[in-house]
């Protein structure tokens, strides 16, 4: 099984950790993996501040790039709403018959992380170590874009060791929202309060997520407030082993 | 509703940008309260029923494809309506606009000697600003539903389109009760309070002989209109008057008296968690011995036609006003809706208003949403909410792209700066190692930058942000040692 | 003064050239609206008691009152549940069964009562076109036997007399009986009420606040 993994531009620059830990989980689990070091960024900030032209020359870069790809992995599931959700419009309204063809041709090979583990490698006991109290924030890109469904929560919960604490209210969303998140900071930040009531009531010490810009957003405020919990991206979770501890990726 | 705040401005042309109007809300304790009970409410009583209800996603499918097939043959089945509904005794008039509307709406007033006139509950009357108009020309208003009168006689704006004084509560209605009906003993149980507004519009629906109302849909197929309601003011006013006036935006049509059966059930559940409203009126012109003898219909276009003519925002148009969006939305639940400066606050308000204006104004709504897709979840006729505000903020910006000083907003700039680098590897590459030297200066001891300039501070304000780390991903693929799979990742901190 | 017409001809032109590329033509307009899929459930499962049970469940969540009996005992429901209710003249359609109007009370039968007669009644009896079980709802055709519109809107007692064969489990069910869609309808589903003040359901603002079913089993 081969795949290229789309790290995301913020990833790449801020979590690289989240991108050490998939490239560990997917190797261990027999995946060859690539990186293109062209790519960049999929250009969904730019598409959802309306940066429509700009959104779609990262677009047409991203789809050149991967085209040959048998599989692209992205830990993002952001990242992957906007290349289902968005990529068709702008290919269509702004892009040439030839790359359309190649877009449509390269969608059904583009997979969220958790979705390539469940669907694409069958499984959801990925052989983890994690003995920790964990709870699981589901991103509304993940939950209403990509509808992931039960996926996370499998992966999540055949991680041995893992005491697992549920969200209440795990539909409402953080307030992140991308650009949001300082265009309308005062109401994002409102909207993060009552979010992180929700989740320091789970008593986990950790907060997980398959989006880094979820984990930023509440992980920022936890720091700030001296919360006592901390945010983990779950494929470092779901790639730490006995004898390959959260610690190996930090 | 807080005496220390200035009073809402609900009109687009005026109010302040989103992120500005929300500021006053998010400081009002029990404004955020009272909208956050009133949500928790409705969502609890519209999850327990859409639960219940097996085939609830195949009658969104079909109440979706019924209003846009509507909305593509608009001009034939508004010419149905008028043809059955003038048939059936009723005069339809056409306004282009607010102002002309208003005009016909006070013309058929003064020809039928109304000095005063009973109002049912239409968000569309308050989106033409109606009742000021009415009354500077001397004729007395009389809003008739309870939230409507505690926000007349207490000269508040609404702030939902179904349950408009969601943001008042029970002692704030007694005070303006108390005081605009002369009775200070009344006390706050709502029973109490709903009683005083009963004894208080008794005389008016007896003796004023004009009423103004909405309409939930008109039927193209026998010229009927249908009002959906819970209190009973709506049959009062649709029944006593001599002179009845319905206000309908152009898209309120339904083909077919058949259709009812899918709209109805979407309706009461969507807007107030019922499977079925206490009262549902329809009729057909005018009846012989039955409520009014002269009926008018004023359609009102106001900027829908214009939508309609976009293909990816023409399903706006296919709403039916039941609040779904408003009550699941997280953006409304901490502001309320005056932060929206618009009648239509929420995510429909968000993109209705903006559009009825041409984007000429209210272009900070667009923005006013975090994308999270709550609303086209449980938006009974389907509109993709997201979607569209994503389309109208790519237009707000193709506007501001011609406009110098809007290029300068840090924001921007800094958007337009990453599209350039995100073109080449070795420019983004540049950039973040740049960006790792630049925010080293902003990063403290504990590895955490706790404050940042300009946009970066809006950040900052309530959240840290992690330092960035001393090596990017791709340095460190690239300084990997052999792909072997047994090979440990341990990189230094 | 406003020139309707003339702004007729512009909206109309609006919405034309807004949809030329979706229009159908006039003869297709039919077809396409009957072409609309409808997944949705249009028939009931219910046998014909569970159907009269659930619509009896659904009145009483709403507070009607609500008693069944025979179409032998139907007089003497009707008595009872006048008597029972401690008011004395009542406002009866024009065309309201003379069985339906037991002796012993005050009956105003409905020849053009004007508001303020109404106004003064204790009550109101009358039969019923429909009744939805599924959400407790009544339907009204306002026919001779159901009355004007005012007439079961300003009195404050309402007795609605339902025919067990009137009685259907879904929405679509009593639009599916419908011949001929009528000029007036009334859809009632329980008493007035508000939630307007705190979100906290009162019954009873205008319309009767109280509601009362006989449903005559044949």
């Amino acid at each position: 099984m081969h795949a290229s993994l789309f790290i995301t531009c913020y990833n790449d620059t801020l979590f690289p950790e989240t991108g050490r830990a998939v490239v560990s989980l997917l190797e261990r689990l027999g995946v060859e993996l690539n990186f293109h070091p062209q790519q960049t960024c999929c250009g969904q900030m730019h598409a959802n501040t309306g940066f429509r032209t700009e959104a779609y020359s990262q677009a047409k870069r991203l789809v050149r790039l991967f085209s040959d790809s048998e599989n692209v992995v992205i830990p993002s599931s952001s990242c992957v709403a906007m290349m289902r959700d968005q990529y068709p419009g702008l290919f269509e309204e702004l892009g040439s018959e030839p790359l359309r063809r190649d877009f449509a041709a390269l969608l059904p090979r583009i997979y969220e992380l958790s979705e390539f583990l469940v669907d694409k490698l069958g499984v959801d006991d990925v052989g983890a170590y994690f003995p920790h109290r964990v709870t699981y924030h589901a991103s509304c890109h993940g939950l209403r874009g990509l509808h992931l469904g039960e996926r996370p929560l499998r992966l999540l919960t055949k991680v041995r060791g893992l005491d697992f604490a549920p969200l209440s209210n795990i539909d409402r969303c953080c307030g992140f929202g991308g650009t949001f998140s300082v265009k309308n900071a005062e109401v994002s930040s409102a909207m993060l309060s009552v979010k992180l009531q929700d989740v320091l009531a789970t008593k986990a010490e950790y907060c997980t997520a398959l989006d880094n810009s979820c984990l930023m957003h509440l992980g920022g405020a936890m720091h700030r407030q001296y919360a006592g919990m901390k945010t983990i991206h779950m494929a470092q979770i779901l790639a730490s082993t006995e004898s390959t501890p959260m610690e190996s990726f930090q | 509703m807080s005496h220390s705040v200035e009073h809402p401005i609900l009109d687009p042309t005026l109010a302040p940008p989103f992120p500005k109007a929300a500021l006053t809300v998010l400081r009002d304790p029990q404004l955020r309260k009272n909208v956050a009970h009133a949500i928790d409410v409705i969502q609890t009583k519209r999850g327990k029923l859409v639960a219940e209800k097996r085939d609830w996603q195949e009658l969104r499918s079909t109440a979706a494809a019924i209003r846009t097939h509507v909305l593509e043959n608009l001009g034939a089945y508004l010419e149905q309506f008028e043809e059955r509904c003038t048939a059936a005794g009723g005069h339809v008039h056409w306004a282009s606009d607010a102002a002309e509307a208003r005009q016909i709406i006070l013309d058929i007033l003064r020809k039928e000697n109304a000095s005063e006139v009973i109002k049912i509950k239409t968000m569309t009357s308050a989106e033409i600003q109606l009742n000021p108009f009415l009354q500077a020309s001397g004729v007395g208003v009389f809003e008739t539903d309870l939230a409507e009168i505690i926000l007349q006689l207490g000269n508040e704006e609404p702030s939902h389109i179904v349950v408009p004084a969601l943001h008042i509560n029970r002692s704030q209605v007694r005070e303006i009760f108390a005081k605009s009906m002369g009775r200070p003993e009344l006390s706050d149980d709502p029973q109490a309070l709903t009683e005083a507004a009963r004894i208080y519009l008794r005389r008016k629906f007896l003796d004023i002989p004009a009423a103004i109302s909405g309409a939930n849909y008109l039927v193209a197929e026998t010229g009927g209109v249908v009002i959906v309601e819970s209190e009973g003011n709506g049959r009062m006013c649709l029944t006593l008057p001599k002179t009845l006036i319905t206000l309908a935006g152009i898209e309120k049509v339904v083909p077919q008296f058949e259709d009812l059966e899918v709209m109805l059930q979407v309706l009461a559940r969507s807007a107030t968690g019922e499977r079925m409203n206490p009262y549902t009126s329809l009729w057909s012109g005018v009846t012989p011995d039955d409520g009014p003898q002269k009926f008018h219909v004023v359609l009102l276009d106001n900027g829908r036609s214009s939508i309609l003519g976009k293909p990816r925002e023409r399903q706006t148009l296919r709403c039916i006003r039941c609040a779904a969006c408003i009550n699941a939305c997280p953006v409304y639940r901490q502001t309320g809706g005056h932060a929206y400066g618009s009648v239509y606050p929420g995510p429909i308000g968000a993109i209705l208003t903006p559009q009825l204006m041409q984007m000429r104004h209210a272009q900070s709504l667009p923005y006013a949403s975090s994308l999270c897709g709550a609303c086209y979840e449980v938006c009974p006729v389907k509109i993709n909410i997201p979607e569209i505000l994503i389309d109208l903020r790519a237009q707000v910006i193709d506007q501001q792209r011609q406009d110098i000083g809007r290029f300068f907003d840090p924001l921007y700039l800094g958007l337009r700066i990453a599209d350039f680098l995100f073109s080449r590897a070795s420019l983004f590459h540049a950039a973040q190692r740049l960006g790792r030297i630049g925010a080293g200066l902003f990063t403290h001891k504990d590895g955490w930058i706790h404050s940042l300039p300009s946009v970066g501070g809006k950040w900052t304000q309530t959240r840290d942000l992690r330092g960035f780390p001393n090596q990017t991903f791709r340095e460190w693929w690239q300084n990997r040692p052999t792909q072997s799979s047994t090979q440990i990742a341990k990189e230094p901190k | 003064m406003t020139t309707t017409q003339g702004s007729r001809a512009q909206v109309l032109d609006r919405i034309r050239s807004a949809t030329a590329s979706v229009a159908a033509d006039a003869a297709n307009l039919h077809e396409l609206h009957a072409a609309i899929p409808r997944g949705y459930i249009r028939k009931g499962e219910l046998s014909a008691s569970a159907k009269i049970a659930l619509l009896i469940e659904r009145l009483r969540e709403y507070d009607a009152d609500v008693i069944e009996c025979r179409v032998d005992e139907l007089p003497a429901t009707v008595s009872a549940m006048l008597s029972a209710s401690g008011r004395h003249t009542f406002a009866a359609p024009s065309g309201l069964p003379a069985a339906w109007m037991p002796s012993g009370f005050e009956w105003k039968i409905d020849g053009g009562l004007t508001h303020e007669q109404i106004e003064v009644l204790d009550g109101v009896v009358t039969g019923a076109s429909c009744a939805v079980a599924d959400s407790g709802t009544i339907v009204l055709h306002h026919t001779p036997s159901e009355g004007r519109r005012v007439l079961t809107l300003l009195p404050d007692w309402h007795l609605c007399i339902l025919h067990d064969y009137e009685v259907v489990e879904t929405l679509p069910e009593y639009f599916a009986r419908v011949q001929h869609p009528p000029a007036l309808v009334t859809w009632i589903s329980g008493p007035s009420a508000t939630a307007d003040i705190e979100m906290t359901r009162i019954k009873g603002v205008h319309g009767p606040r109280h509601l009362n079913v006989i449903v005559v089993h044949h």
